[in-house]
């Protein structure tokens, strides 16, 4: 009985491990509040679950169903995750094991892809392409959609690593969740502290006789204490008194307006 | 100087490429550095778009979608700043903050669509328990086309149709204002770094944060490339000492258990 069952099923081979890395680009799409990313999270995985279940229509609904339920992770992670669950479907592994570990696994998966990709890499190369740009080098532009590039195209070795390892990738992610998120932020605090520094542009016209007080005084003082100390101030606003980003934003604008004004800045 | 119809056109169309990009996060040429310089190359003026390009991409170095959070869109950001700088001729800093008010409207639309999304998903539960795969075909395309036709449209309107009353707004707002709207776009990045810092910092991360500004106030370097080695740096310390205690932490627990039962005979 059980060899006629496996019959039914066809193995999921190398390339279609790697359809499922470039569908995984498309994954958020469909997304909304209610269940975030669960609609384009099981319509990337149709066409591999077709594969595997074949005209088994009663195992395709259960996996569908299932797969409808919340989940917000992290995009350029995500394959890691598609690959290790596929590896569970295919080896038919009971359905509440694989909602479990699905549902045990993209937050943590979420937190590492957001302290790498947006807090880490985002900085650095946004930081330093930018840098060439604004001296009007279009190496700016071409190297940021390089490392992009480079950034998407790991999807497929990362759905392929995530299919291999199997279950073995759960304690990996597990294990290491923590301390890379911490190295991470580390090394994008470290950027931020630069980034603060040299490209927030805040200085001051006000003279006091004939000593300039930015050009005379702050900047031989501490350079750049201005940058830091407003960076502070917004930071205060949005940790301690909740004030949402948009009202900063206009902060700044009316401020930088005002100093204008009154020929301060 | 004037944007033409074909111009219009061309940019609508990649404001709808960018737009379901940023949408995605696939490609990430939704990016400012990357829809500057592309607008800078349609509108036949690559170097403002460079230039743009290296500050809006710093206003948006934190302004992220990390943890859901929905920031002012990027794309839209960088195709108005380009357009307004090349139009009205304004410096792109000024370019900037006046792009922002768009990248809003943008922002809105797309939180709407959000609610308005989760409105399908009983009827694609419904599908999921039919097995209907074609159901998801259809909503993740229809997902795409609505994104991708309002940003087409957005962009065609604020782009093209309303570079005139954009001009003269542009021409009769008093220098003051436009230099403060300049100051704006240099002062706004401190609004992203202070979101970062929001989700990143902990007091023990402060010295690096602390390292990083100094580092770049002090060793002068065209971008933040030696901040980064040095924050790469603390961060392999930190992650090889926290390895390492993960060992050391495990072979203690294996002592102490085996400690324990030999005691217990």
């Amino acid at each position: 009985m059980e060899s006629k069952a496996n019959q039914k099923y066809t193995k999921v081979s190398k390339s279609d491990i790697t359809k499922l890395g470039l569908r995984a680009s498309l994954f958020q799409l469909g997304f909304n509040y209610e269940r975030m990313q669960a609609p384009g999270w099981t319509w990337t995985q149709i066409p591999i679950w077709k594969k595997i279940f074949g005209d088994d229509k009663e195992a395709m609904s259960e996996a569908m169903v299932d797969n409808m339920n919340f989940i917000n992770t992290s995009p350029p992670l995500v394959s890691i995750l598609l690959g290790l669950l596929t590896s569970m479907e295919e080896k038919r592994v009971d359905r509440k094991t694989i909602s479990g570990l699905k549902n045990a696994l993209f937050a943590p998966l979420a937190g590492i892809g957001d302290a790498i990709y947006w807090f880490t890499i985002m900085p650095i190369v946004g930081g330093i392409c930018a840098s060439f740009a604004s001296k009007g080098n279009p190496l700016g532009p071409i190297i940021f959609f390089l490392v992009y590039l480079a950034i998407f195209l790991c999807r497929i070795p990362f759905a392929h690593l995530g299919y291999d390892m199997g279950t073995k990738a759960i304690d990996v992610i597990q294990e290491n969740s923590t301390i890379i998120s911490k190295s991470a932020s580390i090394m994008g605090l470290t950027v931020i502290g630069a980034l603060i520094s040299s490209y927030v542009t805040l200085s001051l016209k006000v003279k006091i006789g004939s000593v300039s007080l930015q050009k005379d005084f702050l900047d031989k003082v501490f350079p750049n204490i201005l940058p830091l100390g407003f960076t502070f101030f917004l930071y205060w606003l949005l940790k301690k008194k909740e004030v949402s980003p948009i009202v900063l934003i206009a902060i700044v604008f009316v401020l930088c307006i005002a100093c204008s004004w009154l020929g301060i800045m | 100087m004037q944007i033409t119809l074909l111009q219009g056109i061309l940019l609508s169309v990649f404001g709808a490429i960018a737009g379901v990009d940023s949408y995605t996060e696939a490609l990430y040429i939704f990016r400012p550095i990357i829809s500057c310089a592309i607008t800078g190359v349609i509108l036949g003026d690559p170097m403002t778009g460079l230039l743009a390009g290296g500050i809006a991409e710093l206003t948006f170095a934190g302004l992220t979608n990390a943890g859901g959070t929905q920031p002012p869109n990027p794309a839209v950001c960088g195709i108005m700043t380009v357009v307004i700088a090349h139009t009205t001729s304004v410096s792109p800093a000024t370019a900037v903050g006046l792009s922002l008010p768009f990248a809003m409207l943008m922002q809105y639309i797309i939180l709407m669509y959000y609610s308005l999304f989760s409105g399908f998903m009983p009827g694609l539960d419904k599908a999921a328990e039919n097995a209907d795969t074609k159901k998801f075909n259809r909503f993740i395309g229809f997902s795409v086309v609505v994104m991708a036709l309002t940003f087409f449209v957005v962009i065609f309107l604020s782009a093209y149709a309303a570079q005139a009353p954009m001009a003269s707004l542009v021409k009769a707002m008093p220098t003051w204002l436009i230099h403060g709207f300049e100051l704006a776009g240099g002062v706004l990045p401190a609004v992203g770094f202070a979101m970062l810092l929001k989700v990143l910092l902990r007091v023990n991360y402060v010295p690096y944060l602390l390292l990083g500004f100094v580092v770049a106030s002090f060793i002068n370097y065209s971008n933040v490339l030696p901040a980064a080695v040095i924050g790469a740096v603390f961060a392999m310390i930190d992650f090889f000492n926290n390895k390492q205690n993960q060992k050391l932490q495990a072979q203690i627990d294996e002592v102490r258990e085996n400690g324990g039962s030999e005691d217990g005979i």
